[in-house]
């Protein structure tokens, strides 16, 4: 994946861009819509009927121990970099960590949980996840 | 009272009637929307319900599906952000369901003076969001140069089986995060010490994974977004390679939005 340059600013730069709308990966979304802005409920009291509202919770909590192998894992992998097969040319290796960089190439357990949660989403209609509620109201948070 | 109301412009004549409505944000009276916004509801249109000097950005909902799909919030997003990208608006979070006439009602005639006090202050100002994140084989090459224990740690586990060295790789990993973490704070603090000038507020969220450096939201005068950009363009130029910068926006201000 190349950077995209959709700015006023033209030029293209290092800069990763993404805006609102589909630039913008449902993990970022998530981050504002869930868990800032008003809250309407505050606001109004009217009550509807038959309106379901999906349940999502969008703290995922990634296993530390998980965490922890990914970067041992990961730190094994750089260890080649820095005592195997000298790089042959460190332009190659360069290019090779920006190429990987535009997405990040070990997509982090954050990003996964998150497709993870896409896939719920997008499969919505299964009932597991779906709580029929008597009004939509904020989720509860247990925080 | 069953009813099966998919249309918003369904006239009032059955008082029991109750009308859902999306809400996606609140903008001043006389905003003019950007063309081309869908929205999450059926219609595929989204339009504005006005009391006084503020106007609710409102859609119809889908009623033959719960609501919370990925489109769904993808919808919720672009529709704000789309009108953030010109005018200030307050955005609800998501989801915002009400009935229509509580739109009036509940939300804007009773609550107008300190919706047009946050509007003010969020005028002719937009926000961006920056996240960093290292750049994982150069910082885990670092790591490893700096910390003999770390080493020795590797060593052990590159000559034990697998299954012999889930202990150690699960403490090298613990090391590994730990020096990360250590060595972000200082990474984040120059990030935003550089960016700071140029906005007219700033707020630091805490990075959720390791890798993360900054996650920080800033609010920034329209007239110097061009400064603002030049800023962050030039500081990923001085990163790159070892911490990757992502720039979102415009955003409507969600980090920037008072508590009720």
């Amino acid at each position: 994946m190349t950077v995209s340059a959709q700015r006023g600013g033209g030029g293209g730069g290092v800069v990763e861009r993404g805006g609102g709308g589909p630039g913008g990966g449902l993990a970022d979304v998530i981050e504002l819509i869930l868990d800032k802005g008003l809250v309407i409920d505050v606001f109004v009291r009217v009550s509807l009927v038959g309106i379901e509202i999906l349940t999502i919770d969008a703290r995922i909590v990634v296993a530390s121990v998980d965490t922890f192998l990914r970067f041992a894992e990961a730190t094994n992998r750089a260890d080649l970099y820095g005592k195997g097969a000298k790089p042959k040319d460190l332009g190659e290796l360069t290019q090779s960590i920006t190429e990987g960089g535009a997405k990040g190439k070990t997509s982090g357990a954050l990003d996964a949980a998150v497709d993870k949660v896409g896939e719920l989403l997008s499969s919505g209609r299964e009932d597991r996840e779906a709580a029929p509620r008597r009004r939509p109201r904020q989720r509860e948070r247990d925080e | 009272m069953s009813e099966a109301v998919s249309d918003m412009q369904t006239p009032e004549g059955d008082e029991e009637q109750v009308v859902p409505v999306y809400v996606y944000g609140l903008v001043r009276a006389g905003t003019e929307l950007p063309a081309g916004l869908e929205g999450l509801g059926p219609s595929g249109q989204v339009s504005t319900m006005v009391e006084g000097e503020v106007a609710a950005i409102v859609s119809d909902i889908p009623l033959d599906r719960p609501l919370g799909t990925r489109k769904d919030l993808l919808a919720h997003e672009a529709v704000v952000d789309a009108v953030a990208a010109n005018a200030a608006v307050l955005p609800m979070r998501f989801p915002a369901v009400t009935a229509e006439d509580a739109v009036v009602e509940e939300l804007l005639a009773p609550n107008q003076d300190h919706f047009l006090a946050v509007l003010d202050d969020l005028e002719g100002r937009v926000q961006y969001t920056l996240k960093g994140r290292y750049v994982e084989d150069a910082v885990l090459g670092e790591v490893l140069q700096a910390n003999a224990e770390i080493r020795a740690l590797q060593d052990k586990i590159s000559e034990l089986p697998e299954d012999a060295s889930y202990y150690d790789r699960v403490r090298l990993g613990e090391l590994v995060v730990n020096v990360l973490e250590e060595q972000r704070e200082g990474d984040a603090a120059q990030i935003l010490d550089r960016l700071e000038p140029f906005a007219v507020s700033l707020v630091a969220n805490q990075p959720s994974q390791p890798e993360d450096v900054v996650n920080a939201a800033f609010l920034v005068e329209r007239d110097r977004l061009g400064d603002f950009d030049e800023a962050v363009e030039n500081l990923g130029s001085e990163l790159d390679g070892r911490i990757r910068l992502r720039l979102l926006g415009p955003l409507a201000p969600y980090d920037f939005i008072p508590a009720e």
